[in-house]
C-alpha cells in the first residue's frame, strides 16, 4: 500500500503521516493511518461520510489533535504547531469567506495578518484576482457573488500567501454539476501551473478521478486503497475498493489448483494466484464493461477465444442508457451479473433469453479474503 | 476514573516523547472540558451574587427564628396566609386564561393579514412589551380609578349608576396583569402559527373536514405547543409578579410576592418570608421544567458543529 | 379553508379583524393615554384634559430629585450594559463552542435569574447587601441589575453565534491569524447584531427595573423607576406621566434602533 509516483520525475516526500490515530471515546475516527504525500502531487482522500477522511484533513490543518501518531512535514513534526503557524492553505466546504470584508480584503487578509507592506499586498492580491479571473469583482461583498465565484475567492485567499500545501475539504460539493466540472478543470490547470501540493477531500469518485494523480480510499478510519485512479479501478487491491469504485460483478468460485476453479460446478480459468488451497473459496471480480453477453446463436458462431471464460445465464432486464446499454442476467446458480456495452455494439436480447457471458481471464481480479459487507459498497456515480 | 488517570499520566509523556510515533498528544480531561474556562467569570459572578444569597435566603426559612419547619407550618396553617396562596393562584390562573383568550385572536390575525399589517400589529405588541412596566401600570391606575376615564364612559353610557371599584382590589390586578401578559402569549403563539404549513390545512379540507372541524382537529392541535408554552410562561410569571399587584391591588387581598416583601420590610420576619419564597421558587421551577419539556430544540445545540 | 383570509367566510373574517383591532387598541390605549396626560393641564388627571400645557415637564426638569434620579438611571443602565455584555460574551462562547458535559444544564443555570421571581432575587440580594452594608450604593444597583440582564445578553449572543459558521473563523486561523485574532477580526463583526441586541436588552432591563431597585435604593441614590414608585404611592401627580412618557420614549428609541439593525442585518438577530 505504499505506491509511489514513478513518472520519471524526482518524487520527494513532503508530508508523512505515521501511525496516525484519532479516538473519540471508544470510537476510532482515524485508525492507524500511515501515508506519504509527495511534493507537488494532487492527492485525493475519497470515502463516504464518516470514513475518517475529513478528520485526517482536520489533523493536517491542525483543528484536531491526533490521539497518537506523527505528522511530519519535511521531516519536522507538525503536531504541536498551532494551525495558524502551519503555513498551510485551506479551502472549506461552505467557502467560509469573511462576510464583512470585500473580495479584495478577503484575499488580502492573510497578508495583512502577516503584516506585509501595503504595496506588496496590493501586488499579490492583484495577481491572485487575475489568476482566478475575478478582477472586476474586487469590491463586492461575498454575499453578492455566485457560488462558483465565492469558491474562486476562497481558493485565491488560500493561495495568496504561497503555502506549501493546499487542503481542500469538499470545496465543490455545494455547486451544481456543470459548474463543478468547469471548476474541476480550472483546478487541475491551476495545480499544473503552480506545482503546489494539494490534498483534496471528496465523496465523489468521478471528481476524484478527474482531479487527482493519486487517490487514497478511506473506510472506517483506514486507508483501504492507494494509487492512481487507473490502477485502483482496473486492479482494485481488495473487494471493498472494487465494489466502492464503479460497478462490479462478483463470482464465488472454488479453486482447483493454480489458475483453475469451478463456478457453480462449471470449470473456469483464473489468473495465476499463488498460495491457494484445493477447494478454497475465492472471489472473482469482473467489471461489467469487460464482460460480453452473446446470444446462444452468436456464441455458436463465434468460438470461445483462448484465455476466455464462458458461463450460461438468463436475461433479466436490458436497459438503454444513451451511450451505453446494460443487461442484467442471472446464472443457473442464482449469481446476478451485469454486462455493459456501448450502444453502438448492439445487444439484441430479450428478457428471458438464454445468453452466454464471456470474460477474459486477465480481466478478472482474484480475491482470497473479503467481508460480505464489502460486496455492495457501490457509492454510485454522483 | 480512567479519564482522571490518563490526565495524570499524559503531561509527562508528552514532554518526554515529543518524537515518539505512538505518543499521546492531548490530555483527555482537557479535551473533555474544552472551552469551559470561559464560563468562569459569569459563574463566579452568579455564584457570589445570585446563588449564594438565594441559598442563604432559603436557609433562613428553616433556621429563623428557631431551627425547624415552624415557618412552613405557619404558612399553611394560618388562614390569612392560606388566603394569600389562594389569591396568588386564582389571579395567576385568571390572568393566564384572559391573556390566552385575547392573545389567540391577535396572534392568528397577525399570521393572516398581509405582511405589512402583520408587521404593524407585531410592532404594537413589542412596543407594549418593552414599554416601561411602571408607566403602563400607572396608566391603568389612572384609567381605572373612580373618577377615571373608564368609569366616566360607563356612566355616560348609562351602563352603571355609580363608579365601579376597579383599583385597589383583585379586579384591578387581573386587568393590569392580563394586559401586561398578552405579548408573552402572542409572540410564541404567532411563531408557532407562522410555522404551520398552509398546505396541511388545505389537505384537511380536501379530506372533507368542515371549517370548524379543520379548526379544532387540525389547526388547534398544531398550535398546541406554542399555546401551552406561552400559557405556562404567563402563569409562572404571574405567580411571581410584584409591581402591578402592589400598585393596582389592595392591602387586604395580597399575593405571594407582596406578602414576601411585607414580611421582610414591615415585620422583619425573614423566616416566614423565606418559607414563602421557597414555596414560590419550588412551584416556579417545577412549572419551568414542564415548559422546557415543551421546547423542541436544544438551546445550545450548534447547527454547524464540527 | 381557515388559514387564508380570502377563503374565510366574510362574517368570520370581519369578526376576527374587529376583535384584533379592539385588542390592538387595548394594547395601545394605556401608552397613548399616558403620553397625552403628560401634556394635559389638569392636576387631577381629568380626561380629556381641559387644556394643554408643558408645565409638568417644567416641573420635572426643574426638580433636582427627578433629574438626579434620571441621571442615576442612565448611569446604572450603562454600567449594567457594559458588565452584562462583558460577562455574557465569554459565557455564550463557552456554551456554544464548548464540548463539555452538562452544557444544557449550565444553560439552564445561567437563565435561572430570568425564571426566579424578581421579588425573591431582590429579597435575597437585599439580605446580602444589608449584611455587607452596601445597600444604596451604585455597586449594589449595578450588581443586582446585571444578575437579571445577564440571561438576555447570553441568549442574544448565543443565538447569533449559533448562526455563525465556525469554519469562517477556522479559515482566518488557517490564513495565519491566532485564535484570538480570528475571533476579534472575523467572529465579532459577524455576531455584532447579537451583541448589540444583547446590549439593548440589558439596557432596557436595567432602565425599567423596579423591584430590585426599590430594595437597593436609599434616599441618596435612587433611579427613575424608584422615584416614580415612591411618588406614586403618595399621589398620582401628572409629573409621573412625564417620567412615564420619557421612559416610553426611550423604549421606542431603543426598539427603533433594534429594528434598524435587523433591517441592515436580516440574517442574524
Amino acid at each position: 500500500m505504499s505506491a509511489v509516483l514513478n513518472d520519471g520525475q524526482q518524487a520527494r516526500t513532503l508530508v508523512s503521516l505515521r501511525n496516525l490515530n484519532k479516538h473519540y471515546g471508544d470510537f476510532a475516527a482515524v485508525d492507524d493511518i500511515s501515508l506519504d504525500i509527495q511534493d507537488g502531487e494532487f492527492l485525493t482522500f475519497l470515502g463516504s461520510s464518516g470514513s475518517g477522511k475529513s478528520t485526517t484533513l482536520s489533523m493536517l490543518a491542525g483543528f484536531e489533535t491526533p490521539s497518537s501518531g506523527e505528522i511530519l512535514v519535511n521531516g519536522a513534526s507538525l503536531v504541536n504547531v498551532p494551525p495558524h503557524k502551519r503555513d498551510i492553505g485551506m479551502v472549506f466546504q461552505r467557502y467560509s469567506l469573511f462576510p464583512h470584508l470585500s473580495v479584495r480584503d478577503n484575499i488580502a487578509f492573510p497578508l495583512a495578518i502577516r503584516k506585509r507592506s501595503a504595496a506588496e499586498r496590493d501586488k499579490q492580491v492583484d495577481a491572485m484576482l487575475k489568476l482566478v479571473q475575478l478582477d472586476s469583482f474586487a469590491h463586492r461583498r461575498p454575499a453578492q457573488l455566485s457560488g462558483g465565484q465565492q469558491q474562486r475567492v476562497a481558493i485565491a485567499r488560500a493561495l495568496v500567501y504561497e503555502p506549501r500545501i493546499l487542503l481542500m475539504d469538499e470545496p465543490l460539493g455545494a455547486l451544481d454539476k456543470k459548474l463543478r466540472e468547469d471548476l474541476q478543470d480550472e483546478l487541475r490547470q491551476l495545480h499544473r501551473r503552480l506545482g503546489i501540493t494539494i490534498v483534496y477531500v471528496t465523496h465523489d469518485q468521478e471528481e476524484a478521478m478527474r482531479l487527482s494523480q493519486r487517490i487514497a480510499i478511506f473506510s472506517h478510519g483506514k486507508i483501504v486503497g492507494l494509487g492512481t485512479g487507473y490502477d485502483l479501478y482496473q486492479n482494485p487491491p481488495n473487494a471493498f475498493v472494487a465494489s466502492f469504485l464503479g460497478n462490479s460483478n462478483f463470482l464465488r468460485v472454488k479453486a482447483h489448483g493454480n489458475g483453475a476453479a469451478s463456478f457453480e460446478g462449471q470449470p473456469v480459468a483464473m489468473r495465476l494466484t499463488p498460495g491457494l488451497a484445493e477447494g478454497q473459496e475465492v472471489l472473482l471480480m469482473v467489471r461489467p464493461e469487460k464482460a460480453l453477453a452473446l446470444s446462444v446463436e452468436q456464441a455458436a458462431r463465434e468460438a470461445l477465444p483462448a484465455g476466455w471464460n464462458e458461463v450460461t445465464a438468463r436475461v433479466g432486464e436490458v436497459l438503454f442508457l444513451g451511450e451505453s446499454q446494460t443487461c442484467s442476467v442471472v446464472t443457473a446458480g442464482g449469481t446476478a451479473m451485469t454486462v455493459k456495452a456501448l450502444s453502438a455494439a448492439g445487444m439484441p436480447m430479450q428478457p428471458g433469453d438464454t445468453v452466454k457471458v464471456r470474460w477474459a481471464v486477465a480481466d478478472a481480479c482474484v480475491y482470497t479474503q473479503w467481508a460480505e459487507s464489502d460486496l455492495n459498497k457501490a457509492a454510485g456515480a454522483h | 476514573m480512567k479519564v482522571a488517570i490518563n490526565a495524570l499520566q499524559t503531561p509527562s509523556g508528552a514532554a518526554a516523547g515529543a518524537k515518539g510515533a505512538a505518543m499521546k498528544h492531548t490530555p483527555p480531561l482537557r479535551e473533555r472540558w474544552r472551552g469551559s474556562r470561559n464560563l468562569l467569570p459569569a459563574l463566579l459572578f452568579l455564584g457570589l451574587f445570585f446563588f449564594a444569597p438565594l441559598i442563604g435566603l432559603l436557609l433562613r426559612g428553616v433556621l429563623e427564628p428557631v431551627p425547624g419547619l415552624g415557618n412552613y407550618e405557619q404558612l399553611f396553617a394560618n388562614s390569612a396566609y392560606a388566603r394569600v396562596l389562594f389569591n396568588t393562584f386564582s389571579v395567576a390562573g385568571l390572568v393566564t386564561l384572559i391573556s390566552v383568550l385575547l392573545g389567540f385572536p391577535l396572534a392568528w390575525a397577525i399570521t393572516l393579514v398581509p405582511r405589512g399589517w402583520g408587521r404593524w400589529l407585531l410592532n404594537i405588541v413589542l412596543l407594549s412589551m418593552w414599554t416601561s412596566l411602571l408607566a403602563r401600570t400607572y396608566s391603568w391606575l389612572v384609567l381605572l380609578q373612580a373618577s377615571g376615564v373608564i368609569n366616566k364612559a360607563l356612566m355616560a353610557l348609562g351602563i352603571v349608576d355609580a363608579p365601579l371599584e376597579m383599583v385597589h382590589n383583585l379586579t384591578g390586578v387581573v386587568i393590569g396583569m392580563s394586559y401586561i401578559m398578552i405579548p408573552f402569549i402572542v409572540l410564541p403563539l404567532q411563531a408557532t402559527m407562522q410555522a404551520i404549513d398552509p398546505m396541511v390545512l388545505q389537505a384537511g379540507s380536501i379530506c372533507g373536514a368542515s371549517p370548524w372541524n379543520n379548526f379544532f382537529k387540525v389547526f388547534l392541535p398544531l398550535c398546541r405547543s406554542g399555546l401551552f408554552s406561552g400559557a405556562l410562561m404567563v402563569f409562572v410569571m404571574s405567580l411571581g409578579y410584584y409591581v402591578t399587584p402592589a400598585l393596582l391591588g389592595g392591602a387586604q387581598n395580597m399575593m405571594l410576592p407582596e406578602f414576601i416583601v411585607q414580611q421582610v420590610q414591615s415585620f422583619l420576619n425573614w423566616g416566614l418570608a423565606s418559607a414563602a419564597a421557597a414555596l414560590l421558587i419550588a412551584i416556579t421551577l417545577v412549572l419551568f421544567y414542564f415548559y422546557l419539556k415543551l421546547q423542541p430544540e436544544s438551546p445550545v445545540g450548534n447547527s454547524n458543529a464540527r | 379553508m381557515l388559514l387564508t383570509p380570502n377563503a374565510m367566510s366574510r362574517r368570520l373574517r370581519f369578526g376576527l379583524y374587529t376583535t384584533t383591532g379592539v385588542i390592538a387598541l387595548f394594547l395601545l390605549l394605556p401608552i397613548v393615554f399616558i403620553v397625552l396626560l403628560s401634556f394635559g393641564s389638569s392636576q387631577w388627571l381629568v380626561f380629556p384634559p381641559p387644556g394643554w400645557t408643558l408645565k409638568w415637564y417644567e416641573q420635572f426638569f426643574s426638580n433636582a430629585e427627578w433629574m438626579e434620579a434620571a441621571l442615576a438611571s442612565l448611569k446604572v443602565a450603562l454600567l449594567t450594559t457594559v458588565f452584562a455584555v462583558a460577562l455574557g460574551l465569554p459565557t455564550a462562547f463557552a456554551l456554544v463552542r464548548g464540548r463539555f458535559p452538562g452544557r444544557e444544564m449550565l444553560y439552564g443555570l445561567f437563565t435561572l435569574p430570568m425564571i426566579v421571581p424578581l421579588v425573591i432575587i431582590a429579597v435575597a440580594v437585599y439580605a446580602l447587601f444589608l449584611k455587607l452594608g452596601y445597600t444604596g450604593t451604585l455597586f449594589s444597583f449595578v450588581v443586582s441589575h446585571v444578575i437579571v440582564a445577564l440571561p438576555f445578553t447570553i441568549i442574544s449572543i448565543i443565538n447569533s453565534l449559533k448562526l455563525f459558521d465556525q469554519s469562517i473563523e477556522d479559515a482566518a486561523v488557517i490564513c495565519g491569524a491566532s485564535r484570538l485574532q480570528a475571533i476579534v477580526k472575523v467572529t465579532f463583526p459577524a455576531i455584532r447584531p447579537g451583541m448589540i441586541a444583547g446590549a439593548l436588552f440589558a439596557f432596557l432591563v436595567s432602565w425599567d427595573e423596579v423591584v430590585l431597585s426599590v430594595m437597593m435604593a436609599s434616599p441618596n441614590l435612587q433611579t427613575l423607576p424608584v422615584k416614580m414608585w415612591t411618588t406614586l404611592r403618595q399621589d398620582l401627580t401628572p409629573v409621573i406621566a412625564v417620567a412615564s412618557t420619557l421612559l416610553i420614549g426611550l423604549s421606542v428609541l431603543v426598539m427603533m434602533i433594534a429594528a434598524a439593525l435587523r433591517r441592515r442585518n436580516p440574517v442574524s438577530a
